[in-house]
């Protein structure tokens, strides 16, 4: 399937390896995991390349990272993660922990000795009152507000600098958190509007495909009177056919979302007398047509498609209803010439 | 099975997909010259793949193919899960 495709772009010496990645593990050889990949591109010194190897083996690794994603990423990365996987509550409390336990730090400092907090001329006591009056300074600080009437001295100011910059921080991603929450709300509502249209033009294209594929094979029963129209015709019916089988094959094995059952169902459905009344009509139409290079590539380009859909080829586990069908595609598929 | 098949492809009937058998990836895994492409989808490559392969998954072929594999006469060995 994949060599047939990078044949067709113009790759002459690709070759396939039948067995596949489970083969090559079945065989006891070793794999290499995204992970393993991504420390092994970031921790790991290059090896050293023998003369020749210089150029393609970096581009490999290079284009590896490029290929899969979070490889590359080191700890600015890691922090986005972290952003991403907390909620906005969890966020909030971090900001107050953060500013709470600064404020409970610099009426410690105050009462170690060391020159802490002065409230409007007088050291922050160390008791109640000197603590809210740390905590009030804190929050004072940490939303840049500096009001002034409670001053840092000595290390206290090096700290309160950092609570500035780290609470605005923190504060920052609390916000973005709402705006992106909104944003992916959007984005979803966009993208589940888009996919149901989709589908319906999926259905609706494999059906007038059905509808044209069956006129032409009466066309043929009948005998061909008029070979030039229905030559085009032909090439029109596959060339969408095409286009529609690739739609459907993505569908099955990059899903971003799972369609429908009963969805799937009809489209598998539709697809699969679609390709029965293809090679029907392959095998009563006269090769002139079918031999045509842009209906013959078509037509290959269908069959690899459409042999790639079987319950056992495609990356998820469907329904039996769905399977059966899928392995009906496979087997119809074969039988295009 | 793998011995089966002719490791080039040429001379007599060309197969209409050519293949290249387990022995010769595994012997010139380190050779830049044979280019290892992963057909499958990227979660699936991120959870195994043949050591050096570049994933191009299949839907993404004809856009990915040609900013990927520039040399159109590089020799190139695709693989999936298994042979369907």
């Amino acid at each position: 399937m994949a060599v047939g495709l990078l044949q067709q772009m113009g790759y002459t010496h690709a070759r396939h390896y039948h067995g596949g990645i489970a083969d090559w593990q079945e065989s006891g050889l070793p794999v290499e995991t995204a992970a393993a990949a991504a420390a092994a591109s970031v921790e790991a010194p290059p090896p050293v390349p023998t003369p020749g190897e210089t150029i393609v083996e970096p581009a490999r690794g290079r284009a590896a990272q490029r290929m899969a994603p979070g490889y590359g990423r080191r700890w600015g990365g890691a922090v986005l993660d972290v952003v991403e996987s907390l909620s906005a509550a969890q966020i909030f409390l971090v900001w107050l922990g953060v500013v709470l336990s600064c404020g409970v730090i610099y009426w410690l400092a105050g009462f170690a000795g060391h020159p802490g907090l002065v409230d409007t001329g007088r050291p922050v006591a160390g008791n109640l009152r000197g603590l809210l009056s740390a905590i009030y300074f804190s929050f004072v600080t940490t939303t840049s507000v500096g009001y002034g009437d409670v001053l840092p001295l000595g290390p206290a100011r090096v700290l309160s600098i950092f609570e500035a910059v780290t609470g605005l921080l923190i504060f920052g991603a609390l916000v973005a958190k709402f705006v992106s929450r909104r944003q992916d709300e959007l984005v979803r509502d966009i993208y589940n509007v888009t996919f149901e249209t989709r589908l319906d033009r999926v259905q609706t294209n494999l059906h007038l495909v059905l509808s044209e594929l069956q006129s032409i094979a009466s066309l043929c029963d009948e005998g061909i009177r008029q070979p030039e129209r229905v030559g085009a015709r032909l090439e029109s019916a596959v060339l969408v056919f095409g286009g529609e089988l690739r739609a459907i094959h993505a569908l099955l094995y990059n899903p971003q979302r799972a369609p429908e059952e009963t969805v799937l169902e009809a489209i598998l459905v539709a697809l699969h007398s679609a390709l029965r009344t293809l090679s029907d009509l392959v095998i009563c139409i006269p090769p002139e047509f079918t031999g045509a290079t842009t209906v013959s590539a078509a037509l290959r380009n269908i069959r690899l498609l459409a042999e790639d859909i079987c319950a056992e080829c495609v990356p998820q586990v469907y329904a039996p209803g769905l399977s059966t069908w899928m392995d009906r595609v496979q087997q119809t598929a074969r039988k295009i010439v | 099975m793998d011995s089966a098949f002719p490791e080039q492809a040429g001379g007599g009937a060309v197969p209409e997909v050519p293949e290249i058998s387990r022995d010769e990836i595994k012997r010139r895994l380190n050779d830049p010259s044979l280019t290892l492409i992963d057909v499958l989808p990227r979660e699936m490559f991120a959870a195994g793949h043949i050591p050096g392969a570049l994933n191009l998954p299949l839907t993404e072929l004809e856009q990915l193919a040609p900013r990927m594999l520039p040399r159109r006469d590089a020799d190139i060995a695709a693989y999936c899960a298994k042979f369907t």
